[in-house]
């Protein structure tokens, strides 16, 4: 009881500033110039428009959280073998890293990699950029990543700490190579970790909205792009569809939440 | 025959030198134990034999195949780990066929024979069981099943008892020296625990320092130590120094005289005239089936151990006692 006492300054401040707002959204969302109804969500739905939104954001969204995660995955099992010095190092700079994001990112990208960055010009010269352009889906995917991998570091570094390296050597004697190793027992056992990482790199990149408008200006049509342009851009103004748009954000991250833990209730650390 | 030939082998860590100069062969089905304190690098010659490390020097092989620069998943050693290393994700018919299935075995013939090993640890109806779900003493049972299923030539165990309480400790330790002679199998056991040797080993290597310092039965190894080290290590053995042995014995040693507490009589009603050397017990610990007194004597103290019989025997704090020794068993150490 006195434990569930200690839960209440959470439960208010979630209140207040997440489920107070959330249920506003939700109310305004079903406001439509004809009264009450769920013509927002219908207007969305049946609107190539905003499904393209909706297929850019997802689409950006889940290949910046893969490639952030298989990167990661890779980055902490290395970090866990550094010597004590070297890996405080790599994670006090991971840590700044996933903290760089924004305009300055944007703008970091710009000059680096942008039509007349530094690096372009030199790769360029050298045949190796091709036809890549930063101010693209792909580009947003590129820079997305830069801050998926270091959050995705941070939040899969102490995972790995529960492998026990005497099952990497249990394994090796039974005949079973290194990449036996990591899909019958390492990847099986961090599970819980790598799909709990997935779901936040997932969030973070489907919020994501200040870097991906400093880079394209809007021109790649995101959903946060479309919500921001309805609330506070300057041609059409209509923030209850925007409400209906952020309902269906929130309902798309329920939608994978509830998917992991029903992945994860398959897995034997249910059990 | 020897089964296992090892020569010159050496490794070290950085500026650490773990062991050095290792050499010792193994006859089949025999059962070894490599006995030592802690940091005596009989672990890391483990695993230098199962391959997960690799060596400086020296070479290693089995039934005269130099398996020295082969990897552990094709050397055919099986091995338990202290810490069991079962894998979690797995249930214990998984985890003991997964030796199996890598080798790609028909299904039929992999339920068979962890069927078969399965009962031999006495695991019968635990198949489904995840290791959090089973005791230390099942899940370290389980762990030799694994590592006892693919058959291997030779089998390591890096202090599989460690972390058992005392009782499983002696259950399991039996069930090991059991199955060991049944499949008659060719074993290496790491341990720290002198008794734990003494009953298991048909030979005991004692390690110090990197080095084997002494081999033999385990009955030669225990009543004739080679180092003052070894007779601290293996017996609580009473080491007196040259003033000591002089003092008491009337013998005079540059190095030390080794006497076994059990080896002391004493006599508890001591008359003028009766034999021996005079002392009072200082200190009395039961050790359940033995009890060691403290005995001082021409200011030297002994440990004396005696069959703890009736309580009428059990001698008080203070007694004055006489001390007989037996010369002829009496060793010189250094």
């Amino acid at each position: 009881m006195k434990s569930g006492l200690l839960l209440i300054p959470v439960l208010a401040v979630l209140s207040i500033f997440c489920l107070a707002p959330l249920l506003e959204v939700a109310v305004d969302s079903l406001q439509t110039e004809d009264g009450i109804g769920l013509g927002n969500y219908l207007e969305i739905l049946t609107s190539p428009f905003y499904r393209q939104a909706f297929a850019n954001s997802l689409s950006v969204s889940l290949w910046s959280s893969c490639l952030g995660l298989v990167i990661a995955l890779f980055g902490a099992a290395s970090l866990r073998r550094l010597p004590g010095r070297l890996r405080d190092a790599v994670v006090a700079a991971t840590n700044m890293a996933s903290n760089l994001t924004g305009v300055p990112l944007a703008f970091a990208f710009i000059i680096l990699a942008g039509t007349n960055g530094a690096l372009t010009l030199l790769l360029r010269q050298s045949g190796l950029f091709g036809n890549f352009d930063l101010y693209s889906r792909a580009g947003l995917i590129l820079i997305y990543s830069y801050f998926q991998v270091p959050l995705a570091l941070l939040l899969l570094y102490p995972a790995f700490d529960a492998l026990d390296d005497d099952w990497q050597a249990a394994a090796a004697l039974l005949g079973a190579r290194v990449w036996h190793y990591w899909l019958k027992i390492g990847l099986p056992v961090l599970a819980p970790a790598i799909l709990g990482t997935f779901i936040l790199l997932f969030a973070n990149a489907m919020g994501a909205y200040a870097s991906a408008y400093a880079l394209t200006t809007g021109n790649v049509n995101l959903v946060t792009v479309r919500i921001a342009s309805l609330v506070a851009g300057n041609i059409v103004l209509d923030p209850d569809l925007a409400a209906a748009l952020a309902v269906l954000l929130v309902a798309l991250m329920v939608l994978v939440t509830t998917l992991s833990q029903r992945l994860l209730k398959k897995s034997y650390h249910a059990r | 025959m020897s089964i296992v030939e090892v020569s010159g082998l050496a490794k070290s860590f950085g500026q650490t030198q773990v062991f050095q100069d290792i050499s010792f062969r193994l006859k089949s089905g025999e059962l070894v134990t490599l006995l030592g304190p802690s940091g005596c690098g009989k672990s890391t010659l483990l695993r230098c034999l199962a391959g997960l490390i690799t060596v400086d020097a020296g070479r290693i092989a089995v039934d005269d195949r130099d398996i020295t620069g082969t990897p552990a998943y094709s050397r055919g050693i099986g091995m338990v780990f202290q810490s069991y290393a079962l894998f979690p994700n797995m249930t214990v018919a998984k985890n003991i066929a997964f030796g199996l299935a890598m080798q790609k075995l028909p299904a039929d013939e992999i339920a068979a024979r962890s069927a078969k090993v399965i009962g031999l640890v006495e695991l019968s109806g635990y198949e489904s069981q995840y290791p959090h779900q089973l005791s230390g003493g099942q899940r370290q049972r389980v762990a030799l099943a694994r590592a006892l299923v693919v058959e291997p030539k030779i089998l390591l165990l890096d202090e599989p008892l460690s972390a058992l309480d005392a009782r499983i400790r002696k259950s399991l330790r039996d069930q090991i020296r059991d199955i060991q002679q049944r499949l008659g199998l060719t074993t290496i056991f790491v341990t720290h625990d002198q008794e734990e040797a003494l009953i298991l080993s048909d030979r005991i290597f004692v390690m110090d320092g990197g080095r084997i310092v002494q081999e033999g039965t385990a009955e030669s190894v225990y009543a004739e130590p080679a180092s003052q080290f070894v007779a601290r290590f293996m017996g609580h053995y009473n080491l007196l120094d040259g003033t000591q042995s002089k003092a008491l014995l009337g013998i005079e040693t540059t190095g030390y005289i080794a006497i076994r507490p059990e080896s002391i009589l004493l006599s508890d009603h001591p008359t003028e005239t009766e034999e021996g050397i005079p002392g009072v017990v200082r200190r009395r610990q039961l050790l359940g089936n033995i009890i060691r007194y403290s005995v001082e004597s021409t200011g030297v103290s002994l440990s004396v151990d005696r069959l703890n019989g009736s309580a009428d025997d059990l001698l008080p704090e203070g007694a004055a006692v006489r001390l007989r020794i037996d010369k002829s068993i009496l060793r010189e150490v250094h």
